[in-house]
């Protein structure tokens, strides 16, 4: 079970962003692919892809001999809503504070 | 979205005295961040607030800076309850006071999601905190890109 933390956490390391930003500019990317921009081994590569595709943000479809990942949205929109939800949360507790402080 | 932080604001017409009471006093905080009753808090830089949250258990946060009436800070490891919030497993919850004409302008940040995860002990190239611009900028670009929008390549550096 992948939660928002488990993203933001794999999200959370300089190199595993640039692979994302180079997969959503290119729409789909290799490993090998990927090796050939970045001053990483495509050993290194993979293993970065696999954090990313266990927690949803990328997704691999074999193509011949290699995988070819693409970005998946839905775990962006998911860590957006989740920041929706934890800031309607703060709304709410404000609203709570102001009560309290207003009532004498 | 993908921003690292959440920020809010709101005006209060109540002195800036008695808004840091309710953040602070245990019949207050019980009320707006608990199940309604009285929390333990020690009220002090290290000081341990418990905050109980019922079926999800109780939460312990441990206050950062205690300056009033104008700045009261706590990390909170809303992941990790029963856990003494620490700089790797919790946010960092910011409340701050500014009197106003009228009252009090109460705004609070929570900030460092992108770090909470990260693991005690584990060695980054450098620390978190000097990524969270990227993380921030870059999500947004991907947020676009997979969008369908156009935009310019990032500068490649390493």
């Amino acid at each position: 079970m992948t939660t928002v933390e488990d993203v933001f956490g794999a999200l959370a390391d300089p190199t595993r962003l640039k692979l994302l930003d180079l997969i959503a500019q290119h729409g789909t990317a290799t490993a090998t692919m990927l090796a050939d921009e970045l001053p990483i081994s495509r050993q290194g590569i993979v293993q970065h892809l696999t954090v990313l595709a266990d927690v949803g943000l990328v997704a691999g479809r074999r193509s011949g001999r290699e995988r070819r990942f693409q970005v998946r949205a839905e775990a962006l929109d998911d860590a957006a809503a989740w920041m929706a939800d934890r800031a309607l949360r703060w709304d709410v507790r404000l609203a709570t504070i102001k009560e309290l402080a207003e009532r004498q | 979205m993908s921003e690292d932080r959440i920020e809010r604001e709101i005006e209060i017409a109540a002195p800036i005295g008695r808004v840091w009471e309710v953040l602070t006093e245990p019949a207050y905080v019980g009320t707006w961040f608990g199940v309604g009753v009285p929390n333990d808090i020690d009220l002090r830089p290290e000081g341990i607030m418990v905050l109980d949250h019922g079926i999800y258990g109780k939460y312990l946060t441990r206050f950062v800076t205690v300056s009033p009436p104008h700045l009261l800070s706590y990390r909170w490891a809303a992941a990790y309850p029963d856990v003494v919030a620490d700089d790797s497993n919790s946010t960092l919850v910011e409340f701050t006071l500014t009197a106003t004409a009228t009252g009090t302008a109460l705004r609070v940040v929570e900030s460092g999601f992108a770090s909470v995860t990260i693991p005690a002990g584990r060695e980054e190239r450098a620390g978190i905190e000097s990524h969270t611009d990227g993380w921030v900028r870059v999500l947004d670009r991907i947020a676009d890109l997979v969008a369908g929008k156009v935009v310019p390549p990032l500068p490649t550096s390493t």
